[in-house]
């Protein structure tokens, strides 16, 4: 049993810095690059062809990979207004049953964000002149199944009281 | 389907994410019309083909680094020097600063735990009584939002296809009025308390300005740069966030790199948190809008209100109960498109209906029960909730007050259009 935890411990560890190593390399590169954009329009009246693509591409990565830190925290935006009037053990339940049904959500978007990307791939669409766009719309199928598995593994700690790492003011 | 609409309304009510109810509903209404759900995934990825999304990502993480240099010290400091001679100079100077700081931050809650932390001891220091000061620094948090280049502004902007540079115009004349009627009550309440600070000094000016020299060209690059239209918004964007990045972190080296990481990644929680529900919306308002939702939505309320001015009324006694139980960013995505077509109807201009928009939920920051701002700073300055209720009232009513004229007062937003 503590062999297990400690190596679901040590996959939490791998998760978060692989997450924040998402997240710090794609804003810096956006922020790079966007600035080297506006360099090449402004002094040299060139821009590099795939740099605004890119940039979007970039935006929807941050999108999904902001979203997997939210659920990390269970931070994603929403509203508290029944629960402050539960009772704790009543609270614990409604918030497994939610945990549970956005991870049932997430994972109903994984598979059918996996079956536009596999169409795509099918199809052979390209972006920034003949880049596979699969490789770049891979991140919705695989940032919702990890979504997904973050609101599973919100539910089964829920029980084991707040040290959980769930931090709300 | 009323039932299914039910479970999902209850859900929301007890706390689940946002973004899940929506995608599940739009799940719901796809699969009802016998649209293949793959339709889901492609309005989702519409978020790689919106360029000025850019911004959003961008304009965070500078505003969460910025506010995590010294830079809100600073800019109080630079205020003061100006302004701190005025009868109850302090509070008109965190007015200003906070709706400077919030413009830059994109009105998120940073400014009450940013600035909030500066201004509170010091108003009771110079003995601004004490309920007074919560109630300024908790309204504070969300003024600046009608200020360029506040988040909700891009984001209302993109959400109902409005020129975000109108917008940024537009919002100028009605967030001074906010700021004016703010200014006006505070020094009225306080016209006892003359700062002890000391009275205007050049050399006082001079020196804070050389304090806040990097700081200073930000504002000029950037609103300049938009003002002008030399800048796209995206562009601006990135400017900022270069800039800020180079000056706090290799400049001024108030940023360690070590901690990059960390406020990298809290601002795009907020970032992502935004988005996917920007994102699961597309989804669900398309489809609202192919129902035709919005012309039903007309008929209906054309079914007791007729005219511009008894559409108003309805639409900000509607906005003051939304604000109170939604955050802003959500609200624009999920109410922007519906109301649109009908408030276009019913004579409103889409800019000025931004401006209506966002003030009104600006309120909602404070509104009682569920208001962000109140909870942030009631946990903040350790008070007591209720205490925090009480203290933000005044303040409530007069910000109110400036909702009502912003609303039926179109001239002023679209003046300088």
């Amino acid at each position: 049993m503590s062999r297990t935890v400690s190596v679901f411990n040590k996959l939490e560890k791998a998760g978060t810095y692989a997450e924040n190593a998402v997240l710090v390399i794609i804003l810096i590169s956006m922020i790079l690059l966007a600035g080297t954009q506006i360099l090449l329009r402004n002094f040299l009246d060139t821009s590099l062809f795939w740099g605004d693509e890119m940039l979007r591409m970039m935006v929807l990565w941050l999108t999904v990979a902001g979203g997997l830190a939210a659920s990390r925290k269970d931070k994603h935006i929403s509203i508290e207004v029944l629960d402050r009037f539960m009772p704790d053990s009543l609270q614990l339940i409604t918030k497994i049953i939610i945990d549970l049904f956005t991870a049932a959500v997430c994972a109903f978007i994984a598979w059918h964000s996996a079956r536009f990307v596999l169409g795509s791939y099918e199809f052979g669409d390209t972006v920034m002149g003949n880049t596979p766009a699969w490789m770049l719309q891979i991140i919705l199928p695989v940032g919702f199944v990890l979504m997904a598995y973050r609101h599973l593994v919100l539910a089964i700690k829920r029980p084991f009281g707040p040290a959980t790492g769930i931090d709300r003011p | 389907m009323i039932v299914t609409g039910a479970i999902l309304v209850l859900l929301v009510l007890l706390g689940a994410p946002l973004f899940a109810v929506i995608a599940a509903g739009a799940f719901w209404n796809f699969s009802q019309a016998d649209i293949d759900l793959q339709a889901f995934a492609i309005e989702f990825y519409g978020i790689a083909e919106m360029p000025i999304l850019l911004a959003i990502p961008l304009f965070t993480f500078a505003g969460y680094l910025l506010s995590e240099s010294n830079a809100p010290l600073r800019l109080v400091r630079l205020t003061t020097a100006l302004l701190g001679w005025m009868p109850a100079g302090l509070a008109v100077v965190s007015l200003i600063a906070c709706a400077f700081f919030t413009a830059f931050t994109g009105a998120s809650g940073v400014t009450i735990i940013a600035l909030g932390a500066i201004l509170f001891p010091a108003m009771q220091q110079a003995g601004y009584p004490e309920k007074f000061n919560l109630g300024l620094v908790t309204s504070a948090g969300s003024l600046g939002l009608l200020f360029a280049p506040s988040l909700p502004l891009i984001l209302y902007g993109v959400v109902a296809e409005v020129p975000i540079e109108s917008l940024f115009l537009a919002g100028l004349l009605p967030g001074f009025l906010m700021l004016l009627i703010l200014s006006g009550f505070s020094i009225w309440k306080n016209r006892a308390i003359r700062t002890p600070l000391g009275d205007f000094s050049w050399s006082e000016v001079r020196s804070a300005v050389r304090e806040s020299i990097w700081e200073i060209p930000l504002p000029i690059i950037v609103l300049g740069g938009i003002y002008s239209g030399y800048f796209a918004i995206s562009e601006a964007a990135a400017v900022t966030a270069l800039y800020v990045l180079i000056v706090d972190v290799v400049i001024i080296k108030e940023v360690s790199l070590r901690k990059l990481p960390s406020i990298i990644r809290e601002s795009m929680v907020l970032v992502g948190g935004i988005m996917m529900i920007l994102g699961v919306s597309r989804a669900s308002t398309n489809f609202m809008i192919d129902a035709g939702v919005p012309q039903q939505l007309l008929q209906w309320i054309s079914g007791f209100v007729s005219g511009e001015i008894a559409f108003m009324v309805m639409l900000l006694v509607f906005l003051l109960m939304l604000g109170a139980i939604l955050d802003i960013f959500s609200a624009i995505v999920l109410v922007v498109p519906l109301i649109l077509p009908v408030a276009i109807q019913f004579g409103v201009h889409p800019v000025h209906l931004g401006i209506v928009f966002l003030a009104a939920m600006q309120l909602g920051y404070i509104t009682p029960p569920v208001g962000l701002n109140l909870f942030i700073a009631g946990y903040r300055f350790n008070r007591p909730i209720v205490n925090v209720y009480l203290s933000t009232l005044p303040f409530f009513v007069f910000l109110m007050i400036s909702v009502v004229l912003i609303a039926f007062w179109p001239s002023l937003s679209l003046y300088l259009l």
